[in-house]
Protein backbone atom coordinates (compact mmCIF):
# COMPACT_ATOMS: atom_id res chain seq x y z
CA UNK A 1 0.00 0.00 0.00
CA UNK A 2 1.66 3.21 -1.16
CA UNK A 3 1.36 6.57 0.57
CA UNK A 4 -0.69 7.69 -2.39
CA UNK A 5 -3.23 4.92 -1.84
CA UNK A 6 -3.49 5.65 1.88
CA UNK A 7 -4.25 9.27 1.15
CA UNK A 8 -6.98 8.23 -1.26
CA UNK A 9 -8.45 5.80 1.26
CA UNK A 10 -8.46 8.35 4.07
CA UNK A 11 -10.17 10.96 1.91
CA UNK A 12 -12.84 8.48 0.84
CA UNK A 13 -13.48 7.40 4.43
CA UNK A 14 -14.14 10.96 5.54
CA UNK A 15 -16.36 11.60 2.50
CA UNK A 16 -18.42 8.52 3.13
CA UNK A 17 -19.10 9.49 6.73
CA UNK A 18 -20.31 12.88 5.58
CA UNK A 19 -22.64 11.18 3.14
CA UNK A 20 -24.79 9.38 5.74
CA UNK A 21 -24.30 11.36 8.94
CA UNK A 22 -27.42 10.10 10.76
CA UNK A 23 -26.73 6.49 10.06
CA UNK A 24 -23.16 7.00 11.17
CA UNK A 25 -24.32 8.59 14.40
CA UNK A 26 -26.82 5.78 15.04
CA UNK A 27 -24.10 3.19 14.48
CA UNK A 28 -21.70 4.95 16.81
CA UNK A 29 -24.35 5.26 19.52
CA UNK A 30 -25.35 1.59 19.42
CA UNK A 31 -21.72 0.55 19.64
CA UNK A 32 -21.36 2.94 22.53
CA UNK A 33 -24.45 1.73 24.41
CA UNK A 34 -23.48 -1.91 24.10
CA UNK A 35 -19.96 -1.20 25.30
CA UNK A 36 -21.08 1.07 28.15
CA UNK A 37 -23.23 -1.78 29.44
CA UNK A 38 -20.34 -4.19 28.97
CA UNK A 39 -17.95 -1.89 30.80
CA UNK A 40 -20.23 -1.29 33.78
CA UNK A 41 -21.07 -4.99 33.98
CA UNK A 42 -17.38 -5.82 34.18
CA UNK A 43 -16.85 -3.32 37.00
CA UNK A 44 -19.95 -4.49 38.83
CA UNK A 45 -18.86 -8.10 38.64
CA UNK A 46 -15.35 -7.23 39.76
CA UNK A 47 -16.86 -5.50 42.78
CA UNK A 48 -19.24 -8.34 43.56
CA UNK A 49 -16.52 -10.95 43.55
CA UNK A 50 -14.27 -8.67 45.52
CA UNK A 51 -17.03 -8.25 48.06
CA UNK A 52 -17.63 -11.97 48.25
CA UNK A 53 -13.95 -12.52 48.93
CA UNK A 54 -13.76 -9.83 51.55
CA UNK A 55 -16.54 -11.45 53.57
CA UNK A 56 -15.59 -14.36 55.67
CA UNK A 57 -15.19 -17.48 53.72
CA UNK A 58 -18.12 -19.80 53.75
CA UNK A 59 -16.11 -22.43 55.59
CA UNK A 60 -15.29 -20.28 58.60
CA UNK A 61 -17.11 -19.86 61.87
CA UNK A 62 -15.98 -16.94 64.00
CA UNK A 63 -16.36 -18.06 67.61
CA UNK A 64 -16.29 -15.34 70.27
CA UNK A 65 -15.30 -16.50 73.75
CA UNK A 66 -17.00 -15.13 76.88
CA UNK A 67 -15.09 -12.29 78.48
CA UNK A 68 -14.52 -13.99 81.80
CA UNK A 69 -12.80 -17.09 80.37
CA UNK A 70 -9.18 -17.60 81.40
CA UNK A 71 -6.50 -18.31 78.88
CA UNK A 72 -6.25 -21.95 79.95
CA UNK A 73 -10.01 -22.28 79.50
CA UNK A 74 -9.61 -20.83 76.02
CA UNK A 75 -6.91 -23.36 75.21
CA UNK A 76 -9.07 -26.19 76.49
CA UNK A 77 -11.99 -24.91 74.42
CA UNK A 78 -9.79 -24.77 71.39
CA UNK A 79 -8.71 -28.39 71.81
CA UNK A 80 -12.27 -29.47 72.45
CA UNK A 81 -13.49 -27.92 69.19
CA UNK A 82 -10.51 -29.24 67.29
CA UNK A 83 -11.56 -32.78 68.21
CA UNK A 84 -15.11 -32.37 66.93
CA UNK A 85 -15.91 -34.18 63.67
CA UNK A 86 -15.86 -32.02 60.53
CA UNK A 87 -13.40 -29.47 61.92
CA UNK A 88 -10.34 -28.76 59.80
CA UNK A 89 -8.54 -26.21 61.94
CA UNK A 90 -8.98 -23.77 64.77
CA UNK A 91 -7.00 -20.55 64.97
CA UNK A 92 -6.91 -18.33 68.02
CA UNK A 93 -6.86 -14.55 67.85
CA UNK A 94 -6.47 -13.28 71.40
CA UNK A 95 -8.13 -10.09 72.56
CA UNK A 96 -4.68 -8.44 72.75
CA UNK A 97 -3.94 -9.34 69.13
CA UNK A 98 -7.35 -8.13 68.07
CA UNK A 99 -6.71 -4.80 69.79
CA UNK A 100 -3.32 -4.48 68.10
CA UNK A 101 -4.84 -5.25 64.68
CA UNK A 102 -7.48 -2.65 65.28
CA UNK A 103 -4.80 -0.13 66.24
CA UNK A 104 -2.94 -0.90 63.01
CA UNK A 105 -6.01 -0.27 60.89
CA UNK A 106 -6.39 3.08 62.60
CA UNK A 107 -2.75 3.95 62.03
CA UNK A 108 -0.92 6.56 64.09
CA UNK A 109 0.20 5.99 67.66
CA UNK A 110 -1.35 3.04 69.41
CA UNK A 111 0.48 3.16 72.75
CA UNK A 112 -2.39 4.85 74.49
CA UNK A 113 -5.18 3.14 72.58
CA UNK A 114 -6.15 1.05 75.59
CA UNK A 115 -6.29 4.17 77.74
CA UNK A 116 -8.41 5.92 75.14
CA UNK A 117 -10.85 3.06 75.30
CA UNK A 118 -11.25 3.59 79.05
CA UNK A 119 -8.72 0.95 80.11
CA UNK A 120 -10.97 -1.84 78.94
CA UNK A 121 -10.24 -4.00 75.89
CA UNK A 122 -13.58 -4.29 74.02
CA UNK A 123 -12.41 -7.24 71.90
CA UNK A 124 -13.16 -10.80 72.94
CA UNK A 125 -10.88 -13.75 72.25
CA UNK A 126 -11.79 -15.18 68.90
CA UNK A 127 -11.45 -18.74 67.62
CA UNK A 128 -11.71 -19.10 63.89
CA UNK A 129 -13.09 -22.56 63.24
CA UNK A 130 -12.64 -23.91 59.76
CA UNK A 131 -15.02 -26.67 58.67
CA UNK A 132 -13.98 -29.41 56.25
CA UNK A 133 -17.23 -29.09 54.28
CA UNK A 134 -19.47 -26.05 53.75
CA UNK A 135 -22.52 -28.26 54.31
CA UNK A 136 -21.47 -28.90 57.92
CA UNK A 137 -21.04 -25.25 58.76
CA UNK A 138 -24.54 -24.60 60.12
CA UNK A 139 -24.69 -27.73 62.31
CA UNK A 140 -21.16 -27.20 63.55
CA UNK A 141 -21.89 -23.55 64.37
CA UNK A 142 -24.90 -24.60 66.47
CA UNK A 143 -22.87 -27.13 68.45
CA UNK A 144 -20.07 -24.64 69.06
CA UNK A 145 -22.53 -21.90 70.07
CA UNK A 146 -24.00 -24.22 72.73
CA UNK A 147 -20.65 -24.63 74.52
CA UNK A 148 -20.68 -22.84 77.92
CA UNK A 149 -17.54 -20.73 77.33
CA UNK A 150 -18.80 -19.46 74.00
CA UNK A 151 -20.51 -16.08 73.92
CA UNK A 152 -21.70 -16.11 70.30
CA UNK A 153 -20.75 -17.36 66.84
CA UNK A 154 -20.88 -15.70 63.46
CA UNK A 155 -20.72 -17.41 60.07
CA UNK A 156 -21.59 -16.82 56.45
CA UNK A 157 -25.25 -17.82 56.86
CA UNK A 158 -25.41 -18.38 53.13
CA UNK A 159 -24.81 -14.73 52.33
CA UNK A 160 -21.72 -15.38 50.29
CA UNK A 161 -23.49 -18.18 48.53
CA UNK A 162 -26.37 -15.87 47.65
CA UNK A 163 -24.04 -13.15 46.47
CA UNK A 164 -22.24 -15.57 44.18
CA UNK A 165 -25.53 -16.88 42.84
CA UNK A 166 -26.65 -13.33 42.20
CA UNK A 167 -23.46 -12.44 40.35
CA UNK A 168 -23.88 -15.59 38.29
CA UNK A 169 -27.33 -14.43 37.27
CA UNK A 170 -26.10 -10.97 36.60
CA UNK A 171 -23.33 -12.35 34.45
CA UNK A 172 -25.85 -14.09 32.20
CA UNK A 173 -28.21 -11.13 32.01
CA UNK A 174 -25.31 -8.78 31.31
CA UNK A 175 -23.99 -11.15 28.68
CA UNK A 176 -27.42 -11.31 27.04
CA UNK A 177 -27.94 -7.56 26.98
CA UNK A 178 -24.42 -6.90 25.68
CA UNK A 179 -24.83 -9.58 23.02
CA UNK A 180 -28.15 -8.10 21.85
CA UNK A 181 -26.73 -4.61 21.60
CA UNK A 182 -23.58 -5.86 19.89
CA UNK A 183 -25.63 -7.60 17.24
CA UNK A 184 -27.64 -4.41 16.73
CA UNK A 185 -24.42 -2.40 16.46
CA UNK A 186 -22.91 -4.80 13.95
CA UNK A 187 -26.08 -4.81 11.86
CA UNK A 188 -26.22 -1.00 11.87
CA UNK A 189 -22.59 -0.72 10.83
CA UNK A 190 -23.12 -3.23 8.07
CA UNK A 191 -26.17 -1.29 6.83
CA UNK A 192 -24.06 1.84 6.97
CA UNK A 193 -21.30 0.30 4.89
CA UNK A 194 -23.77 -1.33 2.51
CA UNK A 195 -25.54 1.97 1.85
CA UNK A 196 -22.20 3.49 1.20
CA UNK A 197 -21.24 0.76 -1.23
CA UNK A 198 -24.59 1.34 -2.91
CA UNK A 199 -24.22 5.10 -3.20
CA UNK A 200 -20.77 4.57 -4.68
CA UNK A 201 -21.63 1.69 -7.00
CA UNK A 202 -20.81 3.77 -10.08
CA UNK A 203 -17.41 4.61 -8.75
CA UNK A 204 -16.81 1.00 -7.76
CA UNK A 205 -17.83 -0.18 -11.21
CA UNK A 206 -15.31 2.15 -12.80
CA UNK A 207 -12.65 1.19 -10.28
CA UNK A 208 -13.12 -2.46 -11.20
CA UNK A 209 -13.09 -1.59 -14.87
CA UNK A 210 -9.74 0.18 -14.76
CA UNK A 211 -8.24 -2.67 -12.75
CA UNK A 212 -8.32 -1.63 -9.10
CA UNK A 213 -7.82 -4.70 -6.94
CA UNK A 214 -10.66 -5.84 -4.71
CA UNK A 215 -8.45 -5.17 -1.72
CA UNK A 216 -8.01 -1.56 -2.76
CA UNK A 217 -11.73 -1.08 -3.38
CA UNK A 218 -12.57 -2.61 0.01
CA UNK A 219 -10.20 -0.57 2.15
CA UNK A 220 -12.22 2.65 2.51
CA UNK A 221 -15.31 0.66 3.51
CA UNK A 222 -13.41 -1.46 5.97
CA UNK A 223 -11.81 1.60 7.50
CA UNK A 224 -15.19 3.29 7.69
CA UNK A 225 -16.56 0.38 9.73
CA UNK A 226 -13.47 0.32 11.93
CA UNK A 227 -13.67 4.06 12.51
CA UNK A 228 -17.36 3.92 13.47
CA UNK A 229 -16.63 1.11 15.92
CA UNK A 230 -13.57 2.81 17.32
CA UNK A 231 -15.40 6.10 17.93
CA UNK A 232 -18.21 4.21 19.70
CA UNK A 233 -15.64 2.29 21.75
CA UNK A 234 -13.75 5.44 22.72
CA UNK A 235 -16.94 7.15 23.83
CA UNK A 236 -17.93 4.10 25.86
CA UNK A 237 -14.49 3.94 27.48
CA UNK A 238 -14.78 7.60 28.44
CA UNK A 239 -18.29 7.24 29.87
CA UNK A 240 -17.49 4.03 31.76
CA UNK A 241 -14.20 5.40 33.09
CA UNK A 242 -15.61 8.70 34.35
CA UNK A 243 -18.92 7.19 35.44
CA UNK A 244 -17.29 4.44 37.46
CA UNK A 245 -14.89 6.86 39.08
CA UNK A 246 -17.63 9.18 40.26
CA UNK A 247 -19.79 6.27 41.49
CA UNK A 248 -16.79 4.85 43.35
CA UNK A 249 -16.10 8.24 44.92
CA UNK A 250 -19.69 8.57 46.02
CA UNK A 251 -19.86 5.07 47.50
CA UNK A 252 -16.53 5.56 49.27
CA UNK A 253 -17.71 8.80 50.83
CA UNK A 254 -21.15 7.51 51.89
CA UNK A 255 -20.53 3.88 52.72
CA UNK A 256 -16.94 3.65 53.85
CA UNK A 257 -17.26 0.03 54.92
CA UNK A 258 -17.91 -1.20 51.38
CA UNK A 259 -14.86 -2.51 49.59
CA UNK A 260 -14.78 -0.68 46.22
CA UNK A 261 -12.43 -1.90 43.51
CA UNK A 262 -10.03 0.79 42.37
CA UNK A 263 -7.58 -1.12 40.31
CA UNK A 264 -5.49 0.69 37.69
CA UNK A 265 -4.68 -2.50 35.85
CA UNK A 266 -8.36 -3.43 35.59
CA UNK A 267 -9.11 0.11 34.48
CA UNK A 268 -6.61 -0.05 31.68
CA UNK A 269 -7.74 -3.50 30.63
CA UNK A 270 -11.37 -2.39 30.44
CA UNK A 271 -10.46 0.74 28.45
CA UNK A 272 -8.43 -1.19 25.88
CA UNK A 273 -11.01 -3.94 25.91
CA UNK A 274 -13.79 -1.51 25.00
CA UNK A 275 -11.73 0.16 22.26
CA UNK A 276 -10.81 -3.21 20.84
CA UNK A 277 -14.40 -4.52 21.03
CA UNK A 278 -15.60 -1.40 19.19
CA UNK A 279 -13.13 -1.99 16.39
CA UNK A 280 -14.05 -5.66 16.27
CA UNK A 281 -17.73 -4.75 15.87
CA UNK A 282 -16.79 -2.33 13.10
CA UNK A 283 -14.66 -4.88 11.30
CA UNK A 284 -17.40 -7.49 11.60
CA UNK A 285 -20.08 -5.08 10.39
CA UNK A 286 -18.19 -4.01 7.30
CA UNK A 287 -16.96 -7.56 6.76
CA UNK A 288 -20.54 -8.78 6.55
CA UNK A 289 -21.59 -6.25 3.96
CA UNK A 290 -18.40 -6.59 1.94
CA UNK A 291 -18.56 -10.36 1.86
CA UNK A 292 -20.48 -10.49 -1.39
CA UNK A 293 -18.15 -8.01 -2.93
CA UNK A 294 -15.07 -9.99 -1.90
CA UNK A 295 -16.18 -12.64 -4.35
CA UNK A 296 -17.49 -10.58 -7.24
CA UNK B 1 -3.94 -11.65 -29.59
CA UNK B 2 -7.60 -12.56 -29.00
CA UNK B 3 -8.89 -16.05 -29.52
CA UNK B 4 -12.38 -17.37 -28.87
CA UNK B 5 -12.80 -21.12 -29.12
CA UNK B 6 -16.29 -22.68 -29.27
CA UNK B 7 -17.64 -19.93 -27.05
CA UNK B 8 -21.28 -20.09 -25.95
CA UNK B 9 -22.94 -17.77 -23.49
CA UNK B 10 -26.31 -18.57 -21.97
CA UNK B 11 -27.49 -16.05 -19.36
CA UNK B 12 -29.08 -17.35 -16.15
CA UNK B 13 -32.50 -16.36 -17.52
CA UNK B 14 -31.95 -18.73 -20.44
CA UNK B 15 -31.12 -16.14 -23.13
CA UNK B 16 -28.68 -17.66 -25.61
CA UNK B 17 -26.52 -14.64 -26.39
CA UNK B 18 -23.62 -16.44 -28.10
CA UNK B 19 -23.61 -19.88 -29.75
CA UNK B 20 -20.38 -21.69 -30.54
CA UNK B 21 -18.36 -18.67 -31.63
CA UNK B 22 -14.83 -19.08 -33.01
CA UNK B 23 -12.76 -15.95 -33.60
CA UNK B 24 -9.18 -14.81 -33.94
CA UNK B 25 -8.12 -11.18 -33.76
CA UNK B 26 -4.49 -10.24 -34.31
CA UNK B 27 -2.36 -7.69 -32.53
CA UNK B 28 -2.90 -4.17 -33.86
CA UNK B 29 -6.15 -5.08 -35.67
CA UNK B 30 -9.12 -2.74 -35.91
CA UNK B 31 -12.34 -4.77 -35.83
CA UNK B 32 -15.97 -3.71 -36.11
CA UNK B 33 -18.65 -5.91 -34.57
CA UNK B 34 -21.93 -5.36 -36.38
CA UNK B 35 -25.30 -7.04 -36.37
CA UNK B 36 -28.91 -6.54 -35.37
CA UNK B 37 -30.00 -5.57 -31.90
CA UNK B 38 -29.83 -8.48 -29.46
CA UNK B 39 -27.37 -10.38 -31.68
CA UNK B 40 -24.78 -10.71 -28.91
CA UNK B 41 -22.25 -7.95 -29.67
CA UNK B 42 -22.21 -6.46 -26.19
CA UNK B 43 -22.00 -9.93 -24.69
CA UNK B 44 -18.92 -10.68 -26.79
CA UNK B 45 -17.31 -7.40 -25.72
CA UNK B 46 -18.01 -8.15 -22.06
CA UNK B 47 -16.30 -11.52 -22.36
CA UNK B 48 -13.11 -9.76 -23.45
CA UNK B 49 -12.62 -7.82 -20.22
CA UNK B 50 -14.14 -10.62 -18.16
CA UNK B 51 -17.22 -8.77 -17.07
CA UNK B 52 -18.87 -12.05 -18.06
CA UNK B 53 -17.51 -15.57 -18.42
CA UNK B 54 -18.62 -17.94 -21.19
CA UNK B 55 -20.93 -20.84 -20.35
CA UNK B 56 -18.82 -23.05 -22.62
CA UNK B 57 -15.60 -22.62 -24.57
CA UNK B 58 -12.40 -20.68 -24.01
CA UNK B 59 -11.45 -17.01 -24.27
CA UNK B 60 -7.78 -16.20 -24.60
CA UNK B 61 -6.09 -12.81 -24.65
CA UNK B 62 -2.33 -12.70 -25.19
CA UNK B 63 -2.36 -16.46 -24.57
CA UNK B 64 -3.89 -15.88 -21.11
CA UNK B 65 -6.95 -18.03 -20.53
CA UNK B 66 -9.71 -15.81 -19.12
CA UNK B 67 -11.91 -18.72 -18.14
CA UNK B 68 -9.32 -20.39 -15.94
CA UNK B 69 -8.04 -17.08 -14.62
CA UNK B 70 -8.25 -16.63 -10.84
CA UNK B 71 -10.44 -13.85 -9.48
CA UNK B 72 -7.50 -11.94 -8.07
CA UNK B 73 -5.74 -11.87 -11.46
CA UNK B 74 -8.67 -10.10 -13.14
CA UNK B 75 -7.64 -6.56 -12.08
CA UNK B 76 -4.25 -7.07 -13.71
CA UNK B 77 -5.92 -8.24 -16.93
CA UNK B 78 -8.06 -5.10 -16.93
CA UNK B 79 -5.11 -2.80 -16.48
CA UNK B 80 -4.12 -3.93 -19.94
CA UNK B 81 -7.57 -3.41 -21.52
CA UNK B 82 -9.26 -0.05 -22.03
CA UNK B 83 -13.08 0.05 -22.12
CA UNK B 84 -15.25 2.74 -23.73
CA UNK B 85 -19.02 2.95 -23.31
CA UNK B 86 -21.93 4.51 -25.10
CA UNK B 87 -22.93 6.31 -21.86
CA UNK B 88 -19.33 7.38 -21.02
CA UNK B 89 -19.58 6.29 -17.34
CA UNK B 90 -17.90 9.39 -15.94
CA UNK B 91 -18.10 10.36 -12.27
CA UNK B 92 -20.31 13.49 -12.14
CA UNK B 93 -18.71 14.97 -9.02
CA UNK B 94 -15.17 14.77 -10.34
CA UNK B 95 -13.51 17.11 -12.83
CA UNK B 96 -12.23 15.98 -16.21
CA UNK B 97 -8.73 15.77 -14.78
CA UNK B 98 -9.90 13.78 -11.74
CA UNK B 99 -11.96 11.40 -13.84
CA UNK B 100 -8.96 10.50 -15.96
CA UNK B 101 -6.49 10.49 -13.08
CA UNK B 102 -8.85 8.18 -11.17
CA UNK B 103 -7.81 5.26 -13.42
CA UNK B 104 -4.22 5.67 -12.23
CA UNK B 105 -4.96 6.58 -8.62
CA UNK B 106 -6.91 3.43 -7.92
CA UNK B 107 -4.12 1.19 -9.15
CA UNK B 108 -1.67 2.93 -6.83
CA UNK B 109 0.39 5.06 -9.25
CA UNK B 110 2.38 7.77 -7.44
CA UNK B 111 0.93 11.25 -7.44
CA UNK B 112 3.60 12.89 -9.55
CA UNK B 113 3.29 10.33 -12.28
CA UNK B 114 -0.51 10.58 -12.16
CA UNK B 115 -0.25 14.30 -12.86
CA UNK B 116 2.15 14.11 -15.80
CA UNK B 117 0.44 11.15 -17.45
CA UNK B 118 -3.04 12.62 -17.05
CA UNK B 119 -1.89 15.94 -18.61
CA UNK B 120 -0.27 14.10 -21.52
CA UNK B 121 -3.36 11.97 -22.18
CA UNK B 122 -5.74 14.94 -22.03
CA UNK B 123 -3.45 16.66 -24.53
CA UNK B 124 -3.71 13.64 -26.81
CA UNK B 125 -7.53 13.65 -26.82
CA UNK B 126 -7.60 17.44 -27.21
CA UNK B 127 -9.07 18.30 -23.81
CA UNK B 128 -6.12 20.00 -22.12
CA UNK B 129 -8.08 23.24 -21.77
CA UNK B 130 -11.05 21.53 -20.10
CA UNK B 131 -9.29 19.74 -17.29
CA UNK B 132 -11.07 21.66 -14.50
CA UNK B 133 -14.55 21.29 -16.04
CA UNK B 134 -17.14 18.87 -14.71
CA UNK B 135 -18.79 16.30 -17.03
CA UNK B 136 -22.12 18.18 -17.10
CA UNK B 137 -20.29 21.22 -18.46
CA UNK B 138 -19.07 19.28 -21.51
CA UNK B 139 -20.65 18.32 -24.84
CA UNK B 140 -21.32 14.66 -25.58
CA UNK B 141 -18.27 14.39 -27.80
CA UNK B 142 -16.07 15.95 -25.14
CA UNK B 143 -17.43 13.56 -22.51
CA UNK B 144 -16.68 10.63 -24.78
CA UNK B 145 -13.14 11.91 -25.24
CA UNK B 146 -12.75 11.94 -21.46
CA UNK B 147 -13.88 8.34 -21.44
CA UNK B 148 -11.36 7.51 -24.19
CA UNK B 149 -8.62 9.27 -22.24
CA UNK B 150 -9.43 7.21 -19.15
CA UNK B 151 -9.43 4.03 -21.22
CA UNK B 152 -6.04 4.61 -22.84
CA UNK B 153 -4.12 6.24 -20.00
CA UNK B 154 -2.63 2.91 -18.96
CA UNK B 155 -1.37 2.25 -22.51
CA UNK B 156 -3.53 -0.85 -22.88
CA UNK B 157 -2.72 -3.33 -25.62
CA UNK B 158 -6.44 -3.72 -26.27
CA UNK B 159 -9.21 -1.13 -26.46
CA UNK B 160 -12.80 -2.34 -26.54
CA UNK B 161 -15.69 -0.01 -27.31
CA UNK B 162 -19.43 -0.73 -27.13
CA UNK B 163 -21.22 1.74 -29.43
CA UNK B 164 -18.85 4.60 -28.55
CA UNK B 165 -20.59 6.92 -31.01
CA UNK B 166 -24.13 5.79 -30.22
CA UNK B 167 -25.07 9.01 -28.42
CA UNK B 168 -23.19 11.43 -30.70
CA UNK B 169 -24.11 13.39 -33.79
CA UNK B 170 -22.29 12.39 -37.02
CA UNK B 171 -19.60 15.11 -36.90
CA UNK B 172 -18.77 14.44 -33.27
CA UNK B 173 -18.80 10.72 -33.97
CA UNK B 174 -16.15 11.24 -36.62
CA UNK B 175 -13.99 13.15 -34.14
CA UNK B 176 -14.04 10.11 -31.89
CA UNK B 177 -13.30 7.80 -34.81
CA UNK B 178 -10.28 9.93 -35.74
CA UNK B 179 -9.07 9.54 -32.20
CA UNK B 180 -9.54 5.76 -32.24
CA UNK B 181 -7.90 5.58 -35.66
CA UNK B 182 -4.81 7.33 -34.30
CA UNK B 183 -4.73 5.17 -31.20
CA UNK B 184 -4.89 2.08 -33.42
CA UNK B 185 -2.05 3.50 -35.53
CA UNK B 186 0.13 3.48 -32.43
CA UNK B 187 -0.35 -0.28 -32.15
CA UNK B 188 -3.39 -0.67 -29.93
CA UNK B 189 -5.82 -3.41 -30.95
CA UNK B 190 -9.38 -2.09 -31.16
CA UNK B 191 -12.65 -4.03 -31.05
CA UNK B 192 -15.70 -1.85 -31.54
CA UNK B 193 -19.38 -2.82 -31.55
CA UNK B 194 -21.45 -0.37 -33.58
CA UNK B 195 -24.58 0.32 -35.57
CA UNK B 196 -22.97 3.28 -37.38
CA UNK B 197 -23.23 2.20 -41.01
CA UNK B 198 -21.43 5.13 -42.58
CA UNK B 199 -18.48 4.82 -40.23
CA UNK B 200 -18.04 1.11 -40.89
CA UNK B 201 -18.34 1.57 -44.64
CA UNK B 202 -15.90 4.44 -44.78
CA UNK B 203 -13.20 3.05 -42.47
CA UNK B 204 -12.71 -0.13 -44.52
CA UNK B 205 -11.59 -2.25 -41.61
CA UNK B 206 -12.28 -5.86 -40.69
CA UNK B 207 -16.00 -6.41 -40.07
CA UNK B 208 -17.43 -9.30 -38.06
CA UNK B 209 -21.20 -9.61 -38.28
CA UNK B 210 -23.00 -11.41 -35.45
CA UNK B 211 -26.52 -12.73 -35.90
CA UNK B 212 -28.44 -14.74 -33.32
CA UNK B 213 -25.27 -15.29 -31.36
CA UNK B 214 -23.30 -16.69 -34.29
CA UNK B 215 -20.63 -15.25 -36.58
CA UNK B 216 -22.55 -14.65 -39.81
CA UNK B 217 -19.83 -12.89 -41.78
CA UNK B 218 -16.18 -12.02 -41.28
CA UNK B 219 -14.38 -9.96 -43.93
CA UNK B 220 -11.26 -7.84 -44.18
CA UNK B 221 -11.95 -4.26 -45.37
CA UNK B 222 -15.66 -4.99 -45.10
CA UNK B 223 -18.79 -2.90 -45.12
CA UNK B 224 -21.71 -2.61 -42.72
CA UNK B 225 -23.88 -4.83 -44.90
CA UNK B 226 -27.28 -4.07 -43.41
CA UNK B 227 -29.76 -1.60 -44.84
CA UNK B 228 -31.31 -0.23 -41.68
N1 LIG C 1 -27.26 -9.39 -18.36
C1 LIG C 1 -28.09 -10.11 -19.14
N2 LIG C 1 -28.92 -11.01 -18.58
C2 LIG C 1 -29.73 -11.75 -19.35
N3 LIG C 1 -29.81 -11.68 -20.66
C3 LIG C 1 -29.01 -10.79 -21.29
C4 LIG C 1 -28.12 -9.96 -20.56
N4 LIG C 1 -27.44 -9.19 -21.43
C5 LIG C 1 -27.91 -9.51 -22.64
N5 LIG C 1 -28.85 -10.48 -22.58
C6 LIG C 1 -29.53 -11.11 -23.70
O1 LIG C 1 -28.55 -11.66 -24.57
C7 LIG C 1 -28.85 -11.40 -25.91
C8 LIG C 1 -27.70 -10.62 -26.55
O2 LIG C 1 -27.66 -9.32 -25.96
P1 LIG C 1 -26.51 -8.27 -26.29
O3 LIG C 1 -26.67 -7.15 -25.35
O4 LIG C 1 -25.21 -8.97 -26.31
O5 LIG C 1 -26.93 -7.82 -27.75
P2 LIG C 1 -26.32 -6.66 -28.65
O6 LIG C 1 -25.87 -7.29 -29.90
O7 LIG C 1 -25.32 -5.88 -27.90
O8 LIG C 1 -27.58 -5.76 -28.93
P3 LIG C 1 -27.65 -4.15 -29.17
O9 LIG C 1 -27.20 -3.89 -30.54
O10 LIG C 1 -29.10 -3.83 -29.02
O11 LIG C 1 -26.78 -3.51 -28.13
C9 LIG C 1 -30.16 -10.66 -25.91
O12 LIG C 1 -31.18 -11.62 -26.16
C10 LIG C 1 -30.30 -10.10 -24.54
O13 LIG C 1 -31.64 -10.04 -24.15
MG1 LIG D 1 -25.18 -3.90 -27.15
Amino acid sequence: MTLNSSRYILRETVNSMKRNPWLSIASVITVMVSLVILGFSIFFLANASNMAESFESELEIATFVKDNATSSQVDALRNQILEMPGVASVTLVTKEEALQDFGKTLGGTQSNLLADLGGRNPFPDKLTVKATDPKNVVALAEVVAALPEVDKVRYGQGFVDQLLKFTQWLRWIGFGVVAAFSVAAIVLISINVKMNVFSRRREIQIMKLVGASNGFIRWPFLIEGLALGLVGGAMAAGIVGMGYNSIAMYVLSKMTFLPVVQNDVLFRQVTFGLLFSGMAMGALGSGISLQKFLRA
Amino acid sequence: MIQLTNVSKIYPNGARALVDVNLKIGKGDFVFLVGPSGAGKSTLIRLLYREESPTRGQVQINSKNLVRMKEREVPYLRRNIGVIFQDFKLLPNKTVFENVAFALEVIGVVKREVRTRTRATLELVGLASKETSYPHELSGGEQQRVCVARAIINNPALLVADEPTGNLDPDTAWDIMDLLYNINKRGTTIVMATHAKSIVNKMQKRVIAIENGKVARDEEKGGYGYDT
